[in-house]
């Protein structure tokens, strides 16, 4: 009987709130009343489709509908329903005591868990009595809602209305639209407005609001002493200017789409390059790129830009976890695999259109209109996806870098001219005089592979492990085989290693001829073949930490050994020389590793242990040697025997006469500033990003029970069909390239007539301003999620960031321009505090504003803000606050202890491993970026204390905060406490204030109080 | 349409947090020390506290806790199957019998074997759970699914959703706290005892040994004692002239009572890890005096300690990082007899300890010890076809865990795998029904205890969950 009332629109909406629920018990009397009681005298005609299909579909049809419905009996169809079951007939039309539906209803058998209403029974009853007529057939499970599920006539699904701000009578309080809508929804409560914040207290809010950060003294005192309107404007307008916005709103939304810097799961490698989509992220927002091309871009922004930007939007689609270690069977693939589709549908539905369609994996949405089908449609849509990196050019760059190149290569021939004619003249000289070769170096330990594995010097003798043997005087290694050494029973850190290789061939990839390396293989350095890229030799490392290309050339050699080395150098410097001679240039990544005696070993033919994949090489070694130092270019041309052929730079130079040393000397100043240019340009000029590398498209199949043995029919790409006005079909076929099924399906999303996309939108950055949504669950519009607690003023600014171009900004400046944004939080007197916490407790009616404790970002910023330490400098690499160990398979993130201006940066740029916490943002409730999290939650804990009084970075700032306050407010001690309160919470003490402070600071110094202010209630939370 | 007019749980809990006409539930909610949903717990709770030994990379059952005779006769023969096994290396050898003898122990007789001489003595006081199964093969997954319920990151572990539906029992301690191997943490890392989408208060916090055994405890760096306390007052005196300020505000006021507890924090734990008071004798009961069983014996009685504290859930792991050479965990792909004799003892004598020294004080009655693992191992070896090799793969068909303690039927083994034990056959257990019953042991219908996070109200046992009636006292 509701039902009529049920579909209208405004009521609907209002549905959970307390006088709409008091509202429903008037109505729902009256209707009674009114109806029921006349109709059971009259003897109505029951009508199927109002009053009997509601019933099916919200209590019956969960079970008894599709191919395998329960008890063979479905309720969907009329002919199928009137057959009957595997009981047989269960509705005899006439006769509702001889059937069986009735008698397992009114006996509540059925439906199993929630029996019907007394009413509803009634009504069955009294169909079935009337004949049992049927309306519309088959049922549609999702037309309707029903009080167990949303259906299509849900009302987020319905189109955008237009509507007009209420006319609000008997206040003049407001400042624009969105207070007409507040002050009608006070009113109509008997509550009002609070007053506005002070000067003091709002430039605060707007501040922390808009940019994360604390204003300065300064900033306040100005507003503080001219809080006029205009003066409030402007700082909107410069705020919403400054680039720290981006960063602040940036970090919003790396929340929802839950980005991370790790793979997750066993082995939740880390994400070195995936800082290029939260700098794409920080940028657009900046720019206020509207928000259809902020989501476009980063569902097919390589399609649309490409480049760089395309590649570093569209991490979007890796931004999430991503298993690597999905065993063996084909099974356990294909389910780590649909796994990994179904959590990239949730957060995409979720993000961008508040629905949780990834519920429809196993069965149709239990809650809200959509099938299973559909959500294997979606699944086809973004079937290519595929993590990974790309190196992506940037034009001006790679121009840039060219003529460097051009430069570089005309001088080092110039070089290369001068130095050979020299070297020739020496070398002639030496032939003549009969100079002897110098001794080549000894090492620490050498294998001649003669006749056995023994270290010819020390005793580092080695064991064959599979097949490797001795033939012919050389190690032979089969690719299946390897030697390992005694333990190193000494530190390393500088080293050389030295290897006369013969290859098998120049296909194989990954193979080392010798190596160094902890003996569980955890850590290692190696002389690697082909790995990385082909044929060409490289310094192996663990997790390529210590590893980058030489640039040499390409080997070419199988019938006969090269002399190959590789010196590591202690501050970094990794060098590379093929007989003798330097093989391209020298690298430098991570430091060096110093390996500890006794938990080391050498390897031959293996990279690292355990042994197995790639890591095997297929040669001969004639010989090999290593040092625990680094070898210098004279020493490493001796050892591999061309030193007779080897002329040092020394030598050169000293054969030359003045002006030729004058003009060399021109030519490698040059040479040296132009390979660091290039370098640098290089950088730019040749991006690593980890973003999505996309597969084929794949011909997708329902599976039945979301089971991968299970397979239903085929699908095309495609959407769910639920939204009014929208048409789900691509037209597409299941076979589609996985360029156009994304592009669709970014189409789909971003669609003018796609109502979620831009009231999910609107109410998150309302959301973010209020500490509460409009809606209150962010990332779920449906069935499950919260009503809107002012659905007009929704619809409003829906229906008006739309007409505007989707831009943010506008939509900010409507939003904190609005008195119901300035709202004081403790404006009203006591009694008018109690009467309207009595009405609404947690303000969901915004009556005043809300205290807010700072996210933990924010709390760590604002510490670096006042301590005067905070390094602006944006984007880039991530810094790191957390080690990273890589342990037998796993990557362990621990957080480790760093100060400087590298750490200094925004907490935006902390480099965000899953698992990898930090103490104090991890107490302050910063989410791990496992889900999506559209909402944080905010605790109050003792750990929380603990780690705001003790975490040594907070004791840290507190030391530097009393550094700035007594370089700045010079000796006196008041004014120092002074400046103190005011750098951290913008306002003087009174004077009990005051003189506590002043005790506190003369018998224990400044940096007490500066970490007493860091703890204030007025610094941790904003009001 | 049944519109109910009295609104929901779901919705008073809802609109308790965010809505309106729930004011005096919402303070409620904030007063009270569990934030759950009050009518999940409806039952007498049975339990009160937990300690669960977890151990990492897969025990295998066939050589422990299931003893299968048949599998002796069948000794060397191939274990024909058409079907295609789900294994994580996907070796599969031929059939491989037990490793180490069993035994009928105890008055009731249950079958253990010598791979836990000391538990064994405890027989009549488990029981056996023998026909676990789990969704997964794969170590991360089958871990995440063994402590939250699902195969993924981002799902509250059972301490946290333990702590959330019974809140602080002593509010200067943790409600659920972590203690790891010394060798590592478990693959999972944080992300095993994480709270996930319920407020981070109900997160596992790991307790370690030297200065700082909770995180931020003490100052990191030296600080003079006067110092810290005067600051301390400092900053009470100063955030209640700011309550004072701004009336009675629940944020305010709870900010003001977490650096009161923060403080008794300091002295509990200090307290609650030393183990002076502890005698001598007892100390040797758990193990701590010899190398083998020092880090078992330090955790299981400091577990003790903190069960008698009032802490609601305390894990300890049995095994650190599965993958390397050689094995700190129960992942003997290369030899079962080897790695387990390692790893059994390590553990054994210490948890033989914990249970009668439960026992003996009384605590036994209203704590619950829960002995769990990943997955079992196959019965065949992993090697060639042809070869019964030393080692076993995962099996997730069928493996053995044991409860004991508050609320259970001790003595009786329960539910059975095939008579060579590849599959649970007789009342396979899925996790779901584990933790509905270690739920419901704390007086908590596992239905109810829900949080909403992201379109639907999540529980431990995402839709499923059968108690195990039979195994309840």
């Amino acid at each position: 009987m509701v039902l009529v009332n049920m579909t209208s629109f405004p009521i609907e909406l209002f549905r959970n709130s307390f006088w709409v629920r008091r509202y429903f018990i008037d109505v729902t009397i009256c209707v009674s009343l009114l109806l029921c009681q006349p109709a059971n005298l009259l003897a109505r005609q029951i009508n199927f489709d109002k009053q009997i299909a509601p019933i099916f579909v919200s209590h019956c049809l969960e079970c008894h509908s599709g191919a395998e419905p329960e008890g063979g009996l479905s309720l969907t169809d009329v002919n199928i329903a009137m057959n009957g079951g595997d009981s047989g007939k269960v509705i005899v039309a006439n006769d509702a005591a001889g059937s069986l539906l009735w008698e397992q209803v009114n006996d509540d058998e059925m439906p199993p868990k929630h029996p019907l209403s007394k009413q509803e029974k009634a009504t069955l009853k009294e169909w079935i009595d009337q004949g049992a007529k049927w309306g519309k057939s088959p049922l549609d499970p999702f037309s309707i809602t029903t009080s167990t599920r949303a259906g299509r006539d849900w009302w987020s699904l319905k189109p955008l209305q237009n509507i007009n701000p209420p006319q609000v009578k008997g206040s003049d309080w407001g400042s624009n639209q969105i207070d007409a809508f507040v002050l009608n929804r006070l009113q109509k409560n008997g509550l009002q407005p609070s007053p506005e914040a002070d000067p003091r207290t709002l430039i605060r809010r707007l501040y922390f609001d808009l940019l994360g950060l604390p204003p300065t003294p300064e900033q306040v005192a100005l507003f503080v002493a001219a809080p006029s309107e205009e003066m409030y404007q402007l700082i909107v307008k410069e705020l919403l200017m400054s680039k720290h916005y981006g960063e602040r709103w940036g970090r919003h939304w790396l929340d929802v789409v839950r980005f991370g810097e790790s793979d997750g799961f066993e082995r939740n490698f880390p994400r070195k390059n995936a800082w290029h989509y939260r700098d794409w992220i920080i940028d657009a927002l900046n720019a206020d790129m509207p928000y259809d091309d902020f989501v476009r871009m980063q569902l097919i922004g390589d399609q649309l830009t490409g480049g760089i930007e395309g590649a570093a939007a569209t991490g979007f689609w890796v931004a999430g976890v991503h298993n690597t270690t999905v065993g063996g069977s084909e099974r356990m693939k294909q389910l780590a695999r649909q796994d990994e589709i179904e959590e990239v549908l949730a957060t995409l539905g979720q993000t961008f259109l508040g629905l949780t369609i990834n519920c429809a994996r196993c069965h149709e949405h239990k809650f809200d209109p959509v099938t299973q089908k559909e959500y294997y449609q979606l699944a086809s849509s973004i079937s290519g996806l595929g993590h990974g990196e790309r190196v992506e050019q940037s034009p001006g760059f790679q121009r840039t870098l060219t003529s460097i190149k051009r430069r570089l290569s005309q001088l080092q021939s110039e070089l290369s001219v001068m130095d050979a004619n020299a070297s020739k003249e020496i070398i002639e000289a030496r032939q003549a005089e009969k100079i002897a070769a110098p001794k080549p170096p000894v090492a620490m330990a050498r294998w001649e592979f003669d006749s056995d594995f023994n270290d010819s010097i020390g005793n580092l003798n080695g064991k064959a492990i599979g097949n490797a043997k001795i033939e012919n005087g050389a190690l032979i290694l089969d690719g299946q085989s390897f030697v390992e050494t005694a333990p190193v029973q000494r530190d390393i850190a500088e080293k050389t290693f030295e290897a006369w290789v013969q290859l098998e061939n120049l296909e194989q990839r990954g193979g080392a001829a010798i190596s160094i390396g902890t003996r569980n293989g955890g850590v290692f350095d190696a002389i690697v073949f082909g790995e990385r890229t082909p044929k060409h030799w490289m310094p192996g490392s663990n997790g390529f930490v210590r590893t980058d290309s030489f640039n040499g050339f390409a080997e070419e050699a199988v019938t006969k050994p090269v002399h190959i080395a590789i010196v590591y150098k202690k501050e970094g410097t990794i060098i590379g020389y093929r007989n003798g001679i330097a093989y391209g240039q020298p690298i430098r990544k991570s430091p060096i590793f110093n390996y500890k005696a006794g938990e080391t070993e050498i390897l031959f033919g293996l990279r690292h242990k355990p042994p197995g994949g790639n890591r095997f090489l297929k040669a001969k070694i004639h010989r090999a040697a290593f040092y625990d130092r680094a070898l210098s270019p004279e020493e490493i041309a001796a050892s591999a025997g061309e030193s007779s052929k080897y002329v040092s730079e020394k030598q050169i130079v000293e054969s030359l006469d003045r002006k030729q040393r004058e003009q060399r000397k021109v030519i490698k100043s040059k040479i040296a500033s132009l390979t660091v240019a290039r370098d640098e340009v290089s950088e730019k000029a040749n991006l690593r990003i980890y973003t999505l590398t996309a597969g084929k498209g794949k011909k997708t199949n329902v599976l039945l029970r979301g089971d991968p043995d299970n397979v239903g029919e085929v699908v095309s790409p495609a959407a769910f069909a639920a939204i009014e006005g929208l048409s789900s079909d691509f037209g597409l076929a299941p076979d589609a390239p996985e360029k156009i099924r994304r592009r669709k399906l970014a189409e789909w999303i971003t669609h003018h007539e796609n109502p979620l996309f831009a009231r999910v939108m609107v109410n998150r950055i309302w959301h973010y301003h209020f500490g509460v949504g409009i809606v209150d669950t962010p990332n779920d519009f449906g069935f499950n999620g919260t009503r809107p607690s002012h659905p007009e003023l929704l619809e409003y600014l829906a229906w008006q960031f739309r007409a505007n171009g989707y831009r943010m900004k506008p939509l900010h400046r409507l939003i904190v321009n609005s008195s119901t944004y300035r709202q004081a939080a403790f404006g009203l007197t006591k009694t008018e505090r109690q009467k309207a916490e009595s009405k609404d407790a947690s303000n969901r009616l915004l009556w005043r504003g809300n205290v807010r404790r700072l996210e933990a970002e924010a709390l760590r910023d604002a510490m670096l803000a006042v301590t005067g330490k905070l390094n602006t400098e944006m984007g880039g690499p991530s810094f790191e606050d957390v080690s990273v160990i890589l342990n037998k398979g796993t990557t362990y993130y621990e957080p480790i202890d760093v100060d400087g201006p590298e750490v200094w940066r925004r907490t935006v740029y902390r480099f965000n491993p899953r698992g990898g916490r930090s103490a104090l943002l991890d107490t302050f409730d910063c989410p791990d970026s496992s889900t999506t999290t559209p909402r944080r939650s905010v605790t109050t804990t003792p750990l929380q204390s603990l780690s705001l009084m003790n975490n040594s970075f907070v004791l840290r700032m507190s030391d530097y905060f009393a550094q700035r306050v007594k370089s700045k407010a010079g000796k006196d001690e008041t004014a120092q406490i002074i400046y103190a309160w005011r750098l951290a919470i913008a306002r003087q003490p009174n004077e009990k204030e005051l003189e506590l402070s002043r005790q506190l600071v003369s018998k224990h110094g400044l940096p007490a109080l500066c970490r007493g202010l860091f703890n204030f209630n007025e610094f941790v939370m904003i009001e | 349409m049944n519109h109910s007019i009295t609104p929901t749980r779901r919705d008073l809990f809802h609109w308790g947090i965010n809505g309106l006409a729930a004011t005096a539930f919402v303070s409620l909610l904030n007063r009270e020390t569990a934030a759950a949903p009050k009518d999940a717990k409806t039952l007498v709770p049975k339990a009160k506290r937990a300690i669960h030994i977890c151990l990492v990379g897969g025990m295998s059952h066939v050589d422990s806790f299931d003893y299968k005779p048949e599998l002796k006769k069948f000794h060397g023969k191939s274990l024909k199957t058409n079907e295609e096994v789900d294994l994580f290396f996907g070796q599969m050898g031929l059939l491989r019998k037990e490793d180490w003898q069993f035994k009928p122990r105890g008055d009731s007789g249950l079958m253990i074997s010598d791979m836990f001489p000391h538990i064994a003595e405890m027989a009549d006081d488990l029981t056996i759970l023998r026909s676990m199964e789990s969704k997964s093969a794969n170590h991360t997954p089958a871990l995440f699914l063994a402590n939250s319920g699902f195969e993924f990151n981002g799902f509250p572990s059972m301490g946290s959703w333990i702590s959330y539906g019974m809140g602080l029992e002593n509010e200067s301690l943790p409600a659920y706290v972590v203690l790891n191997d010394k060798r590592g943490a478990p693959n999972t890392g944080e992300s095993t005892w994480s709270s996930a989408f319920l407020p981070s208060n109900h997160q596992g916090v790991v307790l370690r040994s030297g200065k700082q055994p909770v995180r931020d405890l003490f100052p990191a760096v030296k600080l003079n004692k006067e110092t810290d306390e005067a600051t301390r007052q400092f900053i009470r005196s100063i955030n209640q002239e700011h309550l004072h300020r701004t009336g009675a505000d629940a944020a305010i006021v709870d900010r003001l009572k977490s650096y009161e507890l923060a403080a008794k924090m300091q002295t509990s734990i200090p307290e609650v890890s030393s183990f002076a008071e502890e005698s001598a004798a007892t100390q040797k009961m758990y193990g701590i005096h010899k190398k083998q069983t020092a880090d078992m014996g330090r955790r299981c009685l400091l577990g003790r300690r903190l069960l008698e504290k009032g802490v609601r859930f305390i894990q300890l792991f049995s095994g650190g990082p599965v993958a390397g050479n050689p094995r700190a965990s129960w992942d003997a792909h290369e030899n079962v007899k080897e790695n387990h004799t390692i790893e059994a003892g390590r553990i054994d004598k210490p948890i033989a300890a914990l249970l009668q020294d439960l026992k003996q004080r009384g605590m036994l009655e209203d704590t619950l010890v829960l002995f769990t693992t990943e997955f079992g191992r196959t019965p065949f070896a992993q090697s060639a076809a042809d070869k019964v090799g030393p080692g076993r793969d995962h099996n997730r068909y069928g493996f053995s865990c044991w409860m004991a303690g508050a609320g259970m039927k001790p003595g009786i083994a329960f539910g059975n795998t095939d008579e060579i034990g590849w599959k649970a056959v007789e009342r396979p257990i899925p996790w779901h029904d584990f933790h509905a019953t270690v739920l419901h042991l704390f007086g908590i219908n596992h239905e109810r205890l829900t949080f909403y996070h992201n379109g639907i109200q999540r529980r431990l046992t995402n839709v499923h969950g059968d108690i195990l009636k039979e195994v309840l006292a």
